[in-house]
């Protein structure tokens, strides 16, 4: 088959679709994710899902229902339980613990085939049904729209917490928010390149902008453009080279996020030399 | 009217008195210094002025009503964190927050630019506005945050600690600072600050809290011997310098609170005290 047959199949197209609405949402999304220093957070969401996921599968549901009611819930969770502890590592490390070891249990009574438990953790985009499209798209650009309505706020708990709350934000109120947003983010990611490699989408282009620009905004466009190009590259490849599309997703996005960092000492050593 | 008037003001928090009987009115265009020992409730003050935290007893009126949480008209720095711990964008993206951070909404207000501009000239940060906070000094970033805090030109600031970290030069350019924005602008200033020395020159007023007990008059009227005795329980001596500098002896004995209980403080009881204070503080 020719590259253009390849890519006028319909599951390829159901695929580019997916890919393009969660790298809209996982851009913007992870930039805060970066600023607010909450990769731990990011990290546990997708696992707890992940429990979720292998239960929705035992019940014989969607695994897409159980990811969303376990990564809210984790969401919310960590939102209300560390956004007034210091001690926000640990709130985030137990919900992480528990949901892990209801996993396992999940896991163990479903005797089904392994393939479920596997497209879970590593992803299996080229398999999403067209219904699971509309649902990925549909919350992925809802995830998008409310992130770019409370931009401004967002930024400013996140950059200057106490400023934020005497000029009448509450920090709680958006942390929640943030939480929800990063859950059902997560939750779309997990579609993609799975709960294990859900950093890669999340984390890794928001990483590089922030290495790349110290502008907002800026920081906001490049996350998004790197998450978008990792994707789409990373699908491209794996339809016309073969290997499963998230591995190519994740090394695009750790090159990227390689490459910027590279640049950034570099640009660092200029700099000190231009002060020496 | 006042600018802000305090009758008979208590807060509790947590079942516990922080400080009681407080009265003090403020004039626009005076600078008010607010001193006194770690966990005093120095912040809890201006956190009461922000409708933050509520009186539990008492009235409190600002600008004639009482304290409305998010009053452009009340500007307020809070106490600084150290670099690493700051984001990494521009000083002037963090001014721009001062101006529509707390606005929801995908529109964009075309004024913010001319308006950040301005507060970034009076503060003289221009010129280190496009660097990441992380990389400026500690009077360079304490400056972009009063250019943050006085964006809207507030008749009242409220500035927590502005020079705590900060060495004695770039103390003393904060300070400048400070009286030329109250010059500038004709708002009222309240600084809290752990000495009173940098501030004395542009000091109107003093207040000192300590021991749940708060004092409140001019330099001279709060800050001698027979006041800050009388206010600590124990007898201060006060040295002043051929420079007019005041250095008070006594104070270094007594945290906020005495022991609750009656024994001498171990060194680890006093450590234990100060954390819990400090925890105190912070939340």
């Amino acid at each position: 088959m020719s590259l253009g047959q390849l890519l006028a199949l319909s599951f390829v197209q159901h695929a580019f679709y997916a890919v393009t609405a969660v790298a809209l949402a996982a851009g913007p999304v992870g930039y805060f994710v970066v600023v607010r220093r909450q990769a731990f957070a990011a990290h546990a969401i997708g696992h707890v899902g992940f429990a979720g996921a292998a239960g929705a599968v035992l019940l014989g549901l969607s695994p897409i229902f159980g990811l969303l009611v376990f990564c809210l819930g984790a969401g919310l969770l960590i939102g209300v339980g560390g956004a007034t502890l210091d001690d926000r590592d640990a709130v985030v490390g137990v919900t992480l613990t528990a949901a892990l070891g209801l996993g396992v249990l999940f896991i163990s009574l479903y005797s089904g085939y392994a393939n479920a438990t596997y497209s879970i953790l590593f992803g299996q985009i080229l398999g999403v049904s067209s219904s699971d499209v509309a649902v990925v798209a549909s919350l992925s650009l809802g995830v998008l729209a409310v992130v770019s309505y409370a931009y401004r706020p967002l930024l400013f708990v996140s950059v200057d917490a106490q400023s934020a709350e005497a000029r009448g934000l509450s920090t709680r109120a958006m942390s929640l928010l943030f939480m929800t947003l990063l859950a059902v983010t997560t939750v779309v990611a997990i579609q993609v390149v799975g709960v294990l490699l859900v950093f890669s989408l999340l984390v890794a282009p928001a990483a590089a902008a922030e290495m790349i620009t110290n502008r907002p905004l800026e920081a906001v466009l490049w996350s998004t453009c790197l998450a978008l190009l990792s994707a789409w590259f990373g699908l491209f490849l794996g339809v016309w080279i073969g290997g499963p599309v998230s591995f190519w997703i994740t090394a695009l996005a750790s090159s990227g996020y390689l490459l910027a960092r590279l640049n950034n000492s570099r640009r660092t050593r200029q700099a000190r030399r231009a002060i020496a | 009217m006042n600018t802000l008037e305090l009758r008979d003001g208590v807060v509790a928090l947590g079942g516990r008195t922080i400080w009681r009987n407080a009265n003090f009115t403020l004039d626009a265009g005076t600078i008010t210094a607010v001193l006194g020992p770690n966990g005093a409730g120095k912040s809890t003050l201006l956190k009461a002025i922000l409708g933050l935290v509520q009186l539990s007893q008492g009235s409190l009126e600002v600008f004639g009503a009482p304290p409305e949480r998010g009053n452009r008209r009340v500007g307020y720095l809070a106490q600084s964190r150290r670099a690493d711990e700051m984001a990494s964008v521009t000083g002037r993206d963090y001014v721009g927050l001062g101006f529509d951070g707390p606005r929801f909404g995908w529109g964009h207000d075309r004024a913010k630019r001319e308006v950040v501009q301005r507060a970034l000239a009076l503060t003289g940060t221009t010129s280190f506005a496009d660097r990441p906070l992380s990389t400026l000094s500690g009077g360079q970033r304490q400056r972009v945050a009063l250019a943050q805090a006085t964006v809207f030109k507030p008749e009242l600031l409220l500035l927590d600690e502005p020079l705590a970290g900060l060495d004695l030069a770039a103390q003393a350019e904060i300070v400048d600072l400070i009286n030329l924005i109250r010059d500038t602008t004709g708002a009222a200033v309240i600084v809290v600050a752990h000495d009173l020395n940098p501030l004395a020159p542009i000091v109107d007023q003093v207040l000192w809290i300590a021991r749940r007990q708060v004092r409140c008059g001019s330099v001279d009227d709060v800050v001698n011997e027979n006041v800050l005795s009388e206010l600590y329980g124990h007898p201060i001596e006060i040295v002043v310098t051929p420079r007019g500098r005041r250095v008070i002896v006594g104070l270094e004995e007594e945290f906020a609170h005495p022991h609750p209980h009656g024994h001498d403080h171990t060194h680890e009881d006093v450590h234990e005290h100060l954390a819990d204070l400090y925890h105190e503080e912070s939340t």
